[in-house]
């Protein structure tokens, strides 16, 4: 075959003889390669042999499943008895290099997706994707509403309102179960294109990527009026358009990309109207409206560029982006008059990153980089009066619109102290600048170091640990809010803070077949100038795993790990120093065992299972004279996945999936009857208890 | 460093034992010995001898039919050509500049029985990371990888080839079927992370590390793929963006100050569940510096009243990210 002159050989004939460069940039790049003697007329390639027209798989699933509780479909994509799915894999060569690809994945089922793209290698691609992610929560919430999936939440006519949800005689009678869950169903379309570069040109690329997401849905909300409360469920119906695009330009030693993305939010529900299941107390309200999340548009323009000199890479980037929303505002039930009929709402959102990667020597490489971001919210100020418990006066209140600015500054060392042996060490400085917040200016500062040692045969090992102190300005507990907030708060965001990491990592390889893991992490936060809010986390981790190859076609591994985060916070009831502790413990184990075994019966058959456990425990003490807890809060799972699959013919493989959950979680604070709680109409206990098992049956056939 | 073998067993027979291996032994290059040259030679020597070579240029009279003669049994080298980069058709493609040699490096004396070095990728190869990455970059240097240098996995010494496979029809670490067991396998905290009471739907492959991460290293924290933690929480939740009139500053700021995106024990991949959670920034004269004490001895019960029970805080500030609602300060409504 004949080649005729194109980019690559161009760009190394161009640089044909430039031995000293390519040995100062201490690597093998194309760029760089001393291509005086080549004789490319002679580079036939006659050997290159490339199939073309058709080959891949294509499959049917069939499966049944057997659950009562849908929150098994997170696990097994099915929410019916019977599911099916079509997967593919296949791929389409032309002689002139065209190239088509289809992929499909569980198409059919709950996460399903699908990517087809088709075009001229290195020329253009045009790209069809779709994709679906559902997530369930329960189908047991029960509600007295009707209308229940539209914004307007409605008591039955004969409702009979009371003081306490106890009293509310049509409450049992009314009750209906619902689903809460959410499904996303994405679709995109993208485009890209490469320019032919003639000599001494430069590669230019271009792309346009289009998304269309639809999220729908039901999820939990509250509408409450003074102190009396009732679980909603909000309708979830948005749809959001992404659109990226970009040109994208490459020299031998630089690169540069300016790109847009813009994206717009729509919900169909701008607000969520409900009535009120209490007897009506102040405002003498039998209807409340809340506002639903507006429609809002966001856009970024960013250039980013590269430059490789010598052994020094710069990079950089800057970005603008806006935020706006101007969806008009609820006015049902607010009788006060309004400065704007809408916010009219801005940010301003303008980064810069630049990094320096420079290797001094064999040995040394330094990094150094600076960040800033800021947030404008450019949103006017206005007042705004506050529904309140009386209702003729009611209380004026001004929006705080926020502003952050970041600023970071790193700088690193990596020091390859001999092969299989290297030092890092780095400082990490951040200040964050904020607006209508108890502390204008935090500054943190961390210094960290890390040792890897790969230097013995089959042994490789690392310690990482870093140190960091955050303070700031003047702590001023109760500037902007218009509570009066206890003078010994400290938010744990803005608060003093000492951290203190310590992570290792040992993986050894006995023999060639056996591989085991072990690190563990420590992490400790200490809020030393906190009296008040949360004072001290600690969180200690470590995890264990090994892989075993038995024999050729056998294998097994295991993965066990362990984590305990200890959260300590005060508070007082006085308004002074603390007189109440609280201790909040997590506990988490995670099991995951696999054992596969390949080749059986003449190489045709396959075998395989693959199991998780994992436990989620969690206790929360309160202290004040006496102790109290809230009771059971865990969830339980065993995941199991037996597999076969056979190879009936040359073209075509049967496979069979059997798996099961086991799924336990308890709530004390939500194992509650819907009239429970006095003041509270809630969904019901929402505890899930199930086995659900799911029998997949797919037969992939090869063209 | 690293264990990879659950891919095996989890990933059925999509991924080579190439693959496995090669992330077996990442960071273990020391100790390989599978070149020929490698018996007989210190790994310095080989790299001096690659330097060398790359300089004087001595590449072969034929290109990759040069290669060929020897190499066409073997079907892994064949199967290049099953992929883009043994596209012939394709300009950019290394098959239509220096073929073979484009990325292995000058044959020079290699093909008098092989004994000489080439330029070598994977899990077998002595020649460092750095090195053999310089290969790959040289044509993939663009938006998306332009930062990997001095990023998190080139620190690390991660080599393309320890994930990347190109003698492959399809590279298989870019099936999202098995992106998370990749991942996973060194970063072991969110593996574990991602089997916690609530996580994003990573553990059945819903959702895949590459929707937040770039592996190749981004300008943003923990290699985000937009410029802010928030902001990439946005791309999925573009609800919560606004500006909305009431802003609850710690949500605007960072999602991160209360939420736990890999998993966590609570609902919601909240770090502490509710009231803790408020009460750790909120203690104004009223009911926010209460202590509610949940179950005791006195007969209250954690699910016996609306501090604790159902949504504790939520039940009455349901608009927690924030309110579009001219009375919504308090995210009431």
């Amino acid at each position: 075959m004949k080649f005729k002159l194109n980019l690559v050989t161009l760009a190394l004939l161009a640089n044909a003889g430039f031995v000293s460069t390519a040995m100062a940039a201490g690597g093998y790049g194309i760029q760089d390669a001393n291509t005086d003697k080549v004789k490319f007329d002679k580079w036939a390639c006659k050997r290159c042999v490339v199939e073309t027209g058709v080959n891949g798989t294509v499959g049917v699933g069939m499966g049944y499943n057997d659950s009562d509780d849908i929150r098994s479909a997170n696990a097994f994509a099915a929410e019916d008895e019977f599911a099916y799915k079509v997967d593919a894999d296949l791929k389409y060569i032309s002689e002139s290099g065209y190239r088509a690809t289809i992929e499909a994945d569980n198409l059919g089922m709950e996460n399903g997706r699908l990517d087809i793209n088709a075009g001229k290698s290195g020329k253009y691609n045009l790209n069809l994707n779709y994709r679906q992610i559902a997530t369930y929560k329960t189908d047991s919430a029960m509600t007295p509403y009707q209308g229940v999936g539209g914004d307007h939440l409605t008591l039955a006519d004969n409702w009979q309102t009371a003081g306490s949800s106890q009293d509310m005689t049509q409450l049992y009678s009314s009750l209906n179960p619902m689903e809460l869950s959410l499904k996303r169903k994405r679709t995109g379309l993208g485009f890209e294109y490469s320019f032919d570069a003639e000599p001494g040109e430069k590669l230019w690329t271009t792309y346009l990527n289009y998304q269309r997401e639809d999220k729908t849905g039901l999820k939990q909300a509250s509408g409450s009026f003074y102190n009396q409360s009732m679980m909603l469920a909000e309708p979830v119906d948005h749809t959001t358009d992404t659109l990226e695009a970009g040109i994208k330009l490459k020299g031998d030693n630089w690169f540069t990309a300016l790109s847009y993305s813009g994206s717009s939010f729509k919900n169909q529900y701008s607000q969520l109207t409900f009535d009120n299941a209490f007897n009506p107390t102040f405002g003498a309200q039998t209807q409340g409206s809340m506002a639903l999340d507006p429609d809002n548009e966001a856009h970024t323009i960013s250039l980013m560029g590269r430059v490789t000199a010598d052994k020094t890479i710069l990079s950089g980037r800057v970005h603008y982006g806006q935020m706006t929303q101007d969806q008009a505002f609820v006015s049902s039930g607010y009788g006060y008059q309004m400065p704007a009929e809408s916010l009219d709402g801005r940010v301003d959102m303008k980064g810069v990153n630049l990094k320096l990667v420079s290797r001094l020597n064999r040995s040394v490489r330094i990094k150094a980089s600076y960040d800033y971001s800021d947030r404008d919210n450019k949103t006017n100020v206005e007042e705004w009066t506050q529904i309140s418990i009386d209702p003729t006066t009611g209380q004026v209140a001004y929006n705080t619109p926020y502003d952050i600015t970041t600023q970071r500054a790193k700088l690193s060392a990596n020091y390859r102290i001999t092969r299989g042996m290297r030092l890092e060490a780095g400082y990490d400085y951040r200040q964050d600048d904020r607006s209508y917040q108890d502390r204008e200016t935090t500054n943190e500062h961390t210094l960290w170091s890390k040792f890897r040692l790969s230097q013995f045969e089959n042994w490789d090992m690392w310690i990482k640990g870093s140190y960091g102190e955050r303070d700031g300005s003047e702590y001023q507990a109760s500037e902007w809010t218009s509570n009066e907030s206890n003078d010994l708060l400290r938010k744990y965001n803005l608060a003093d803070r000492k951290r203190t990491m310590v992570e290792a990592r040992v993986t050894h390889s006995p023999t060639e077949a056996l591989t085991i893991d072990f690190g563990t992490r420590y992490a400790l936060d200490d809020y030393n100038d906190s009296q008040i809010g949360l004072t001290e986390s600690t969180d200690l981790s470590y995890d264990v795993s090994a892989s075993y190859l038995i024999n050729d076609d056998m294998t097994l591994t295991a993965f066990y790990n362990r984590q305990n985060i200890e959260s300590d916070q005060s508070g007082s009831t006085n308004f002074s120093t603390p007189n109440w502790f609280s201790v909040v413990e997590d506990q988490v184990d995670v099991i995951g065992a696999g054992w596969s075994y390949s080749n059986l019966m003449e190489k045709k058959l396959r075998l395989g299972v693959d199991y998780t456990y994992s436990n989620s425990d969690s206790n929360t003490q309160v202290t004040q004279g006496v102790s109290g807890d809230y009771g059971d809060y865990y969830a339980k799972s065993h995941n199991v996945n037996i597999y076969g699959q056979y190879q009936a013919t040359e073209k075509m493989a049967l496979r069979l999936d059997y798996k099961m959950e086991k799924y336990e979680d308890n709530d004390a604070s939500n194992e509650i009857a819907p009239d429970g709680i006095w003041n509270l109409v809630s969904f019901g206990s929402n505890s899930h208890d199930y086995t659900a098992h799911l029998i997949m049956l797919s037969i992939n056939y090869r063209l | 460093m690293k264990i990879i073998n659950t891919l095996k067993s989890v990933s059925l027979s999509v991924l080579p034992a190439l693959l496995v291996s090669a992330v077996l032994s990442l960071g273990m290059t020391s100790v390989a010995h599978a070149s020929k040259w490698d018996a007989k030679m210190t790994p310095d020597e080989v790299e001096a001898t690659l330097d060398k070579k790359f300089a004087e240029g001595k590449y072969s009279p034929k290109g990759a039919d040069s290669c060929l003669m020897c190499h066409r049994k073997s079907e892994k080298v064949m199967d290049l050509f099953k992929g883009v980069h043994g596209s012939i058709t394709s300009s950019k493609s290394p098959m239509a500049g220096l073929q073979c040699e484009a990325c292995h490096g000058p044959l020079g004396k290699h093909n008098r029985g092989g004994k000489e070095p080439m330029i070598a990728f994977g899990p077998d190869s002595t020649l460092s990371a750095e090195k053999q990455n310089s290969v790959c970059m040289s044509c993939h240097l663009d938006d998306k990888r332009m930062d990997w240098n001095g990023g998190h996995h080139d620190n690390a010494d991660v080599a393309c080839a320890s994930c990347h496979s190109v003698h492959t029809d399809k590279d298989p670490v870019l099936s999202k079927n098995t992106e998370v067991e990749v991942c996973t396998s060194c970063h072991t905290k969110q593996k574990a992370d991602m089997n916690k009471r609530s996580s994003h739907p990573m553990k059945w492959g819903q959702m895949v590390c590459s929707d937040c991460h770039n592996p190749h290293g981004t300008m943003s924290d923990s290699d985000l793929v937009k410029p802010s933690i928030n902001e990439t929480c946005y791309s999925c939740h573009a609800e919560k963006r606004g500006p909305k009139l009431w802003e609850h500053a710690p949500v605007t700021e960072n999602c991160v100050t209360c939420h736990n995106p890999h998993g966590s024990v609570n609902e919601g991949m909240l770090t502490t569940r509710a009231p803790q959670l408020c009460q750790q920034c909120h203690a104004s004269d009223g009911h926010a510096s209460s202590a509610y004490m949940g179950n005791t001895d006195q007969g209250s019960t954690v699910g016996g009243n609306a501090f604790t029970g159902g949504r504790s805080c939520l039940n009455c500030h349901s608009q927690i990210h924030g309110s579009n609602h001219p009375s919504g300060k308090l995210f009431q409504r």
